[in-house]
């Protein structure tokens, strides 16, 4: 089964690099230890929590999923009486300025973010100020059906811990998509990419440093590229960057993208800002391949006439970058209970397998199904009519890559910046 | 002159330092705001300690000079030439009908959000774009878009387009409605009669009589437009290049970086950004003394003819070209909202769908309602106090001050990405929760400018003698403000009113911030929906955006018609 497999794959590969598994899962045995008095907190954040209003801070760039948190804020009204807003952002950071704004006006009890979906760059950042709820994960009945005591990934975000400031709630691959008519030569490879892109100038590029996926571009390629050293020197990538390894990995990717972008689009003198903007390109047919990090929105995508029906996924045979999103509630929520039941119901298995399911939003679970009941498990299986675009090619023979310490990206992006920044 | 003291003239007389503490108050709070990080003064980030260093860092970033030179570049050579061509336009088609149906052409860009502006544009010139559909491949033998650099350029020729393509717009309203105001319109086209009976060719009779006196109504606008352009974010980041980018948008981007720590510098590149928007007026006013130094003695050479027809027959071309532009970018983004699968080269999608309108329809409802309700109740304020503010003026006779008439124009003068950051901040200071009075208060930080900038002169050139006879009949001050003065003055009012919702549809970062994002109105949805990987449905609310304002424009113009037709 799709979902199971994918989930070995995660947990083979964070246990590669579980060099620094600390006592992030102490809270998790903790709760499962005093399930009791658990439940009695639960039922009492249940009393408190109904008929809240709860503002989700979201970004809302795409209609699926805006239309899927719509989904959910029925499901809340009618379970809690919770009124669900959702405010839709362009980019996460809003609502981190936000709450930053409201603790530098010392607004510490009224602020108007409720609940955040965060992850990488911006959850640290928010951690680092402390302007989030902490130890508040773990009390979510629904969080036990993760399996967090057997699977770090969900409680690790990037490989920071994060603490029970943040509800894991969905994962993605990095995923590469092509027209199948023009492309017949598809590079599996970061090396075939190179050579793809020079037989085809001007067909593939990347969003720039920091945009998130264009981050992760990078950090794929560095993964690959840093292969080819000691072991010990491919770890340094999941701790914080020092000044000796950013001498020992960066040059690699430097001298790789050097090679790249004369071949890229626009010659590599101009980088789109917004992820968004490949699928736009793709669909001007001015790029030829391009990647995704929410695969679903392909199927979806060519319902809506936005790529061409002949759009076929895939992932990379080296590897793919793979990683969890969250949410979170802010420190200064005046809702906080309400927010609670939102990030619990978020999590059932009700709420995970409705977003699985392609033709809703195609996000997948984090749920372990090994936790579910028969009945729970059902939820999950696929009996819909899929477009071919929705089976991703190699998905069972590539590896998951994680994350990098987050301390990388802004490393990277600076050093893009001062090299590709200005040209 | 006399004023008995009513209610009505209590009212009036204290509007003025209502209009100004409106303005001012949010304006300096939010620069402060901005000021106190700037030099390094963010308690929130662990930063207690005033400094240097955040300029530091500015001055640091790799490319900043070709930012500030950008920044400056493109403001300034698209206001010019949106000038240029406005009075090339204007000094074309003076007597003509044709005046009217240019302006009826490119009224609807006025309101057209800057972003969708930029989206339409951008399909128009992208390599893959309607254009080079248009000559795809039968002449270019192109069956996958070529790569060029355009738009994207880095000398900032597309963000020159596109800016030039929306102040255009503005500045002809604003010089039409000086000329549709009655007395200055009837004047000045006596003049240009007079001129023409003494045998100067129309061109140079507009350029020689009309323009010295049309200019100075002109003034301010084209200053705003230069300010606002010069830190305007939308367009220079959708066609604009991105290596680097104008400095506005770099700020935003420093503003809303994951990097909590960039806010330092973003502060210190709006303090950055004010100067080069200050220097920037400063060229123009040195442009202007330099032009009035060296026209002087054409003015009264008595020279009748300056090779009009040339000079008409390249407006002609320019005005085509541009119209053209517009209506094909207006074309595609239509064709964009109902298209099925749209590859390159074909000029016509392969399908007709209504799958985009329908679905956003669906989800429009909300955002619309909010749009229209912070519209009208802004505009309504808006207005309500412009009158109050301008009749204050001609109760004491003397128009308002300096510096209160400079004021009025701060927010516009005032790079907005400067000091909006710095008003959330202000809210939160008053811990103002009220997410509808604060979009509509900041809205009106935008609208009253202009909607003072478009009523101001005919309400000023309105002939005194009609109030003065009036009062010595005994008529109360208030009478003659509302039976007298408004029916007078309705056009106007009602071309200020349309204009003031068309800016406050159009509001995205105050819109935003001030709303702490929890206000949907149909552009923030835009925008969002912009960023996003849909061409179509943007198209769908593009055309929404433009809809909206074009229809109140419409009611503006036909309304004193009718109700004129009616009292005669």
């Amino acid at each position: 089964m799709r979902v199971s497999n994918y989930y070995r794959k995660i947990l083979v590969s964070l246990c590669l690099l579980s060099v620094f598994s600390l006592s992030s899962n102490s809270f998790a045995d903790e709760a499962n230890s005093t399930a009791e008095s658990t439940s009695r907190v639960w039922k009492n954040v249940e009393m408190r929590g109904t008929k809240q209003d709860v503002y989700f801070h979201a970004w809302g760039g795409d209609q699926q999923i805006n239309n899927y948190i719509q989904w959910a804020a029925k499901q809340v009204k009618e379970k809690y009486k919770i009124n669900l807003h959702h405010v839709k952002l362009t980019d996460t950071s809003e609502a981190v300025s936000r709450v930053l704004a409201e603790k530098a006006a010392d607004n510490h009890r009224n602020g108007q973010v409720d609940l955040v979906w965060i992850n990488g760059a911006n959850f640290a950042s928010m951690a680092k100020y402390q302007l989030l709820a902490a130890d508040w994960a773990g009390e979510l009945p629904n969080f036990q059906l993760t399996n967090p005591t057997n699977n770090p990934a969900m409680t690790r975000d990037f490989g920071v811990p994060t603490q029970g400031m943040e509800a894991p709630w969905g994962q993605a691959a990095l995923t590469f998509y092509f027209d199948s008519l023009k492309v017949n030569d598809v590079p599996e490879t970061l090396s075939d990419l190179l050579i793809w892109s020079e037989k085809h100038p001007g067909h593939f590029t990347y969003p720039k440093p920091p945009d998130f996926l264009g981050m992760s571009f990078l950090k794929y390629a560095l993964l690959v590229l840093s292969e080819s050293q000691p072991k010990s020197i491919q770890d340094k990538l999941y701790q914080p960057v020092t000044a000796e390894s950013e001498a020992e990995l960066l040059p690699a990717l430097w001298q790789f993208l050097d090679q790249l972008h004369p071949t890229l689009w626009r010659q590599g003198k101009h980088f789109v800002s917004n992820g968004l903007a490949l699928r736009r390109l793709m669909s001007d047919t001015e790029l030829q391949v391009s990647f995704t990090f929410s695969a679903a929105e392909i199927p979806s995508a060519i319902s809506r006439y936005d790529l061409p029906d002949s759009t076929r996924s895939y992932r990379m045979k080296d590897g793919s970058l793979s990683n969890i999103h969250f949410v979170a509630i802010p420190y200064n929520s005046p809702h906080i209970e309400g927010a609670k039941l939102v990030a619990n119901f978020l999590l059932s298995p009700e709420a995970q397998a409705r977003k699985q399911k392609t033709v809703i939003w195609g996000d997948s679970s984090v749920l372990d199904l090994s936790q579910l009941t028969p009945t729970q498990k059902a939820l999950f299986d696929v009996n819909e009519q899929q477009h071919l675009s929705a089976n991703i090619i190699n998905i069972d023979n590539t590896r998951l890559l994680s994350e990098l310490h987050p301390s990388w990206v802004k490393v990277i992006t600076e050093q893009w910046l001062t090299r590709y920044g200005v040209q | 002159m006399i004023v008995a003291n009513t209610l009505f003239t209590r009212l009036v007389r204290n509007s003025p330092y209502l209009l100004i503490a409106l303005l001012v108050v949010p304006v300096l709070g939010g620069l402060l705001g901005v000021l106190l990080p700037a030099f390094g003064w963010f308690p929130a980030l662990g930063a207690n300690e005033f400094g240097l260093f955040g300029f530091v860092q500015l001055f640091n970033t790799p490319g900043i000079e070709r930012m500030v030179l950008l920044s400056f570049g493109t403001s300034l050579v698209s206001t010019l030439l949106a000038f240029v061509i406005t009075v090339l336009i204007l000094a074309s088609y003076f007597n003509s009908p044709w005046l009217k149906r240019i302006q009826r052409l490119l009224g609807p860009i006025l309101v057209i959000p800057h972003a969708a502006a930029a989206i339409a544009i951008g399909f128009l010139i992208t390599p893959s774009g309607f254009l080079s559909r248009l000559i795809s491949p039968w002449l270019t033998g192109w069956d996958i878009p070529p790569d060029w650099l355009f738009p994207h350029d880095p000398y900032g020729l597309s963000i020159i387009l596109g800016l030039t393509l929306k102040e255009l717009p503005f500045l002809l309203l604003i010089a039409l409605g000086v000329l549709a105001q009655p007395e200055i319109g009837k004047t000045l086209k006596a003049q240009h009669k007079v001129a023409s009976s003494l045998g100067y060719c129309p061109m140079t009779g507009f350029f020689k009589v009309i323009l010295p006196s049309l200019y100075g109504y002109m003034r301010l606008p084209i200053l705003a437009v230069l300010a606002y352009s010069s830190a305007s974010v939308e367009i220079p980041l959708i066609l604009g290049s991105n290596t680097p980018p104008t400095l506005a948008v770099a700020i935003m981007q420093w503003f809303n970086d994951v990097d909590l720590s960039l806010r330092i510098k973003a502060s210190s590149g709006a303090i950055l950004q004010i100067l080069i928007t200050l220097s920037l007026l400063g060229s123009w006013c040195l442009l202007e003394l330099l032009v009035k130094k060296c026209s002087t003695s054409f003015l009264v050479n008595g020279e009748r003819e300056y090779g009009g027809m040339l000079i008409q027959r390249m407006t002609h071309l320019i005005t085509t070209v541009m119209l053209s532009v517009i209506c094909l970018a207006l074309v595609a983004m239509v064709l964009w909202s109902f298209a099925g699968f749209w590859s390159f080269p074909d000029l016509l999608p392969q399908q007709l769908v209504t799958l985009h309108w329908s679905s956003a329809l669906l989800q429009m409802q909300t955002p619309l309602f909010n749009t229209l309700v912070i519209a009208i109740s802004t505009t309504l304020i808006a207005i309500a106090l412009t009158l109050f503010v301008l009749e204050a003026e001609q109760q004491n006779t003397k128009t308002i001050s300096a510096i209160s008439g400079f004021i009025i124009y701060l927010p516009l003068l005032i790079p907005s990405i400067a000091f909006l950051f710095g008003l959330v901040w202000l809210f939160e200071q008053v811990n103002s929760q009220h997410a509808y009075i604060n979009v509509v208060f900041s809205h009106l930080l935008f609208v009253l400018p202009y909607v003072f900038l478009s009523l101001a002169n005919s309400y000023r050139r309105l002939d005194p003698r009609f109030s003065t006879v009036a009062a010595s009949l005994g008529v109360q001050p208030s009478k003659i403000f509302w039976q007298l003065k408004l029916p007078l003055l309705l056009s106007p009012i009602l071309i200020a009113s349309a204009l003031g919702l068309a800016i406050s549809f159009s509001q995205y970062l105050p819109t935003l911030l001030s709303g702490a994002g929890r206000i949907n109105t149909i552009t923030t949805e835009a925008v969002t929906l912009a960023n996003g990987a849909s061409r179509r449905t943007s198209a769908v609310y593009a055309l929404m955006q433009m809809l909206l304002p074009a229809l109140f424009f419409i009611l503006a113009w036909a309304a004193p018609k009718l109700f004129f037709r009616n009292r005669g």
